[in-house]
């Protein structure tokens, strides 16, 4: 048995300076210069899972990114874990997509890799987290998919026992391949980057594709134009309240602090 | 005439409550336009009867049923390809979801497939002078709130996490017109993709955003046995115990399901109690609507302080044991 | 020396990589291991898997195939957040690199791909109570006996004492017609018959890593666990510690030094007194500065040796200059930001004291400062 699993990727603003962004008045726009771009935490988990399944069972694990020149870097990263090659996708005309036409031009970058037994992606990235990139995904290649996926199992050469979690429970599920996976964290730790994968990521292939290298793509289903969904203004909303500081000893604090609970409704 | 749709999940007859809360702000946005609506809720189900009862009692012009036995256990190659056709057939102007585990799956599926444009888990919505959707939509943590709208593709269609708006009974019940939605695309299932047996419940869970009392603690508890005190408090108080992401890691909160934030939960409970959080954007994106914050932290710059209405600058590590101490000994009683 | 130095693509990758592991692996428990005063061992894998258990080791006997400036880069960064571990670290190289220079190849394939991949921990005892500065004046004995060697002794002060499993021990085989000492180097198994740990010291700072006592106490061992000849002693040893065990104890000494930059800069920042920051005072921000020349300055000297070293040139007196000034700095600098945190940098809460007390105890590791300036000194006479 021998896989070849494709592995979609984001760099992502790091999550850790969220709360620092801000929007310049003038152009309206975020401020995100001073903060360093990272992989997307949960995609470096879908990264491990594809990893360990090849070792497993041979195959090739194929890295692709939607992304800024400088995201050469992130994947280069991702050869570094273990990866076996990699795949930019960075063109103008490429910016400004949304959910739909990000999925669109990934879909159509991956229908021309021959053949693909699964995708896997991290179920949300930290900056949009819209969650909705691996199922639109699966549409456009006309796969099933699943979302949120916190156990794999393969059973043979070509079904895989998954599981996924829910609010208060969880569903089993049997796929056959190829198939598009969305994990979630919970599906495994992804190791360290050593620095003997650094080494061999040296000499691991990286294609930089614009959109004349992509087959088949149409113009109207890319970047902004292709995007249903147009954004309008941003802002930062405040969330703050009057806070008033509880003074005293602890014991008095406690009392102040179980009097207002009361006061808010709570019977004890 | 608009038609407004919210997207029912129900499962085994029990109507998850978001879809309350999504009529609720179907029947706002409708009262936007100057014109008949049609408030609109679709189910898919093995068994709609007592579902289409309770959805009436919160005001629904019309239901769409499917009704079929193949649509007892969700699964997006069944339910996707109805809800295209039904979109194909009726077209509806807004389509909305709750963005629920589910919600978060079938909503992008339905979009992809009638090649629409759905925002995710609004915090918002509203019609604008032109008659659009605006759907609020938070990004880098909750830091952010950005306008999506759906200038050209119908229907407009968004997600919305539980808790978010507020449902509202109309009182009498009304009965809605039912439509029963076609169901060919049944016979062309992808079955590449089987639920295996039935949805698999954990029943320990107690879900908090049901809770009256939030006891959510933060890193700043500092060890599984602190925790346990938050727990035992929660317990006295008769509340949910509510956690971070360093909490679950370090396997002190034992359930994704306690998680607060813009990844986890959005609560609404009458009191939140924070102890140790830092108050990070994301974690305060799924408590600030709460009625009451009062937080207790060691930091005095915690920015959780300013979002809160009492705050105690303070080791958590000394006041759970005082509050858990001036409870049991009945010494508030003698207080007031 | 060499010329200008760069860091490279692969190596700053190092870096990021090397510094990932220990935000994730180390930081969170430093505090811990420096409290409760244990080594790690349990992480010994997991620094095999990254590359750090034998940085400089050739592919063919399992290792990254890369140099000394990319185990400097992980001794630095993993000592940012625990000296202790670095220097537990640092010793563990010891053994692998005096097998490497000297041992058979026999040796060589029984030992280093297990101290490579961390599932073999090392230790290389040198010191004895007569004086660590005092390389000739060792006294442990190996007595020639049919089949083997017999060895008798105390060794004191020595890093990974009791859980290094590969230990390489010098001793005295015998003397010259002057009546100084010939010493030799001998590879000790854990385990092995006569060898014991001994009492474990309770040190001031580099907590995280155990020293303590080796004792041979008619330790029989088999004739091939003599490395190279009779009398190899000196220069295994010499080599062992004077270049690989200066440079590791300079990475650390880097590594606290940035430790105390960074912590330094961000409590400033945030230290609010007056209505504003103190990082608004120029005095606070004097000190900063301080801490950040002596900081790139050590660096420098650091990384400009180990690149010299990896050129295959000599880098004795090279290291003595980076190990001498970076341990002197970085109690210097470990102690300024002591000052700028106040009343909160004797608080067991922050690591600097932890820092400080890394720092004070890096001078008298891997040659004292005294030493290092006699070899400075006398390389001076020599070419200047």
């Amino acid at each position: 048995m021998s896989l070849h699993i494709v592995v979609c990727l984001k760099p992502v603003p790091d999550p850790d300076c969220y709360d620092q962004v801000t929007i310049d008045p003038n152009t309206k726009r975020i401020v995100r210069e001073n903060i360093p771009m990272v992989i997307n935490a949960v995609d470096k988990v879908a990264l491990e899972e594809a990893l360990q399944l090849r070792d497993a069972f041979g195959g090739k694990v194929t890295v692709v990114t939607m992304s800024l020149p400088s995201a050469k870097k992130h994947l280069l990263e991702a050869l570094a874990m273990g990866a076996d090659e990699g795949i930019l996708l960075t063109d103008a005309s490429f910016g400004g997509a949304d959910t739909l036409a990000t999925s669109y031009t990934l879909s159509k970058t991956i229908q021309q890799l021959g053949r693909v037994d699964l995708v896997l992606l991290g179920n949300e990235s930290a900056d949009g987290a819209t969650c909705q990139v691996p199922s639109q995904l699966g549409e456009w290649l006309g796969l099933p998919h699943l979302w949120n996926v916190f156990s794999v199992e393969p059973m043979d050469e070509r079904v895989f026992l998954l599981k996924t979690k829910y609010e208060n429970g969880h569903k089993e599920w049997r796929g056959e391949l190829p198939l598009v996976l969305a994990v979630s964290r919970e599906l495994v730790k992804p190791r360290h980057i050593s620095a003997m994968g650094i080494i061999k990521a040296k000499n691991k292939p990286i294609a930089i594709l614009n959109k004349e290298g992509v087959n088949d793509l149409q113009e109207e289903c890319i970047g902004l134009v292709g995007s249903p969904t147009q954004p309008g203004e941003i802002m930062i909303p405040d969330m703050s309240r009057s806070g008033e500081r509880l003074e005293g000893s602890c014991e008095e604090m406690g009392l102040q602090i179980l009097e207002k609970i009361r006061a808010g409704g709570i019977v004890f | 005439m608009k038609k407004i749709w919210i997207y029912v999940e129900e499962y085994q007859g029990r109507i998850n409550k978001v879809a309350f809360e999504l009529i609720a702000k179907a029947k706002e946005l409708g009262d936007a336009y100057l014109e008949p609506v049609e408030i609109g809720a679709v189910l898919l189900s093995n068994n709609a009867a007592d579902s289409i009862e309770v959805l009436e009692l919160y005001g629904v012009t019309d239901v769409y049923v499917g009704e079929n036995c193949r649509l007892g256990e969700y699964c997006h190659t069944t339910y996707a390809p109805v809800l295209a056709d039904l979109i194909k057939e009726e077209d509806p102007d807004v389509f909305l979801f709750g963005a629920t585990q589910v919600g978060s799956e079938l909503a992008p599926t339905v979009a992809a497939r009638v090649r629409t444009g759905l925002a995710a888990h609004c915090v918002n919505l509203r019609i604008d002078e032109g008659g659009m959707m605006v759907a609020d939509v938070p990004a880098f943590g909750g830091k952010i709130i950005g306008e999506i709208l759906v200038p050209t593709k119908r229907p407009q269609m968004a997600s919305v996490k539980p808790g978010v708006f507020t449902a509202k009974e109309c009182g009498l019940p009304q009965a809605s017109r039912i439509h029963k939605i076609n169901l060919c695309a049944l016979d062309r299932v992808d079955l590449r993709l089987v639920p295996q047996g039935t949805f698999v419940a954990n029943t320990s869970v107690k879900p908090i955003e049901d809770a009256d009392i939030v006891l959510a603690g933060g890193y700043g508890l500092g060890s599984q046995e602190n925790w346990q005190k938050l727990v035992e408090l929660a317990e006295l108080l008769g509340g949910a115990v509510g956690s971070t992401r360093p909490c679950l890691d370090e396997g002190w909160a034992d359930s994704e399901e306690t998680m607060i934030g813009t990844s986890g939960k959005s609560i609404r409970p009458k009191v939140y109690l924070g102890f140790g959080i830092s108050g990070a954007t994301h974690h305060v994106c799924g408590m600030k609507d709460a009625n009451l914050v009062i937080t207790v932290n060691k930091d005095q710059k915690a920015g959780i302080f300013g979002v809160s209405d009492y705050y105690a600058v303070s080791d958590v590590n000394e006041i759970l044991p005082v509050l858990i101490e001036l409870i049991k000994s009945n010494k508030i009683n003698q207080y007031f | 020396m060499a010329a200008v130095f760069n860091f490279s693509e692969e190596q700053e990758m190092i870096r990021a990589a090397a510094r990932e592991f220990a935000e994730t692996e180390i930081a969170p428990n430093a505090a811990e291991w420096d409290n409760q005063d244990i080594c790690p061992v349990e992480l010994w894998p997991m620094l095999g898997e990254i590359g750090a258990a034998g940085t400089f080791v050739p592919e063919i006997y399992g290792g990254p195939g890369l140099g000394h400036v990319e185990r400097a880069i992980f001794l630095e960064e993993i000592s940012r957040y625990s000296g202790g571990l670095g220097i537990a670290l640092m010793t563990h190289h010891l053994p692998i690199e005096a097998i490497l220079k000297f041992g058979s190849e026999e040796q060589k394939n029984k030992y280093i791909p297990d101290l490579v991949s961390g599932t073999k921990i090392g230790g290389l005892s040198v010191t004895e109570p007569s004086g660590g500065s005092d390389f000739a004046g060792q006294q442990c004995s190996a007595e020639k006996i049919e089949n083997g060697w017999k060895l008798n002794g105390r060794k004191c002060f020595i890093t990974n004492a009791g859980i290094a499993d590969t230990n390489v021990i010098i001793c005295k085989t015998g003397e010259d017609e002057r009546g100084r000492g010939i010493l030799s180097a001998f590879i000790v198994e854990k385990g092995n018959e006569g060898l014991k740990p001994g009492r474990h010291e309770n040190k001031l700072g580099l907590r995280g890593s155990i020293t303590g006592d080796v004792l041979l106490d008619n330790c029989i061992i088999p004739e091939d666990a003599l490395i190279g000849k009779i009398g190899d002693g000196t220069k295994i040893g010499m080599t062992a510690i004077g270049e690989v065990g200066r440079a590791g104890m300079t990475a650390i000494c880097v590594g606290l030094l940035r430790g105390a930059c960074e912590d330094a800069s961000k409590f400033a920042k945030e230290r609010v007194v007056g209505g504003k920051p103190i990082s608004k005072q120029q005095a606070i921000q004097f000190e900063l500065a301080d801490i950040r020349t002596e900081y790139e300055a050590a660096k420098a000297l650091l990384y400009m040796a180990a690149s010299v070293k990896d050129e295959g040139k000599p880098a004795t007196t090279a290291f003595a200059i980076a190990k001498y000034y970076a341990s002197e700095a970085s109690v210097r600098g470990t102690k300024r930001c002591m000052d700028v945190l106040g009343g909160y940098g004797v608080v067991n809460e922050y690591a600097v004291g932890r820092y400080l007390r890394d720092a004070l105890a890096s001078i008298s590791s891997g040659g004292t400062s005294h030493i290092q300036r006699l070899i400075i000194g006398g390389d001076t006479l020599k070419n200047f």
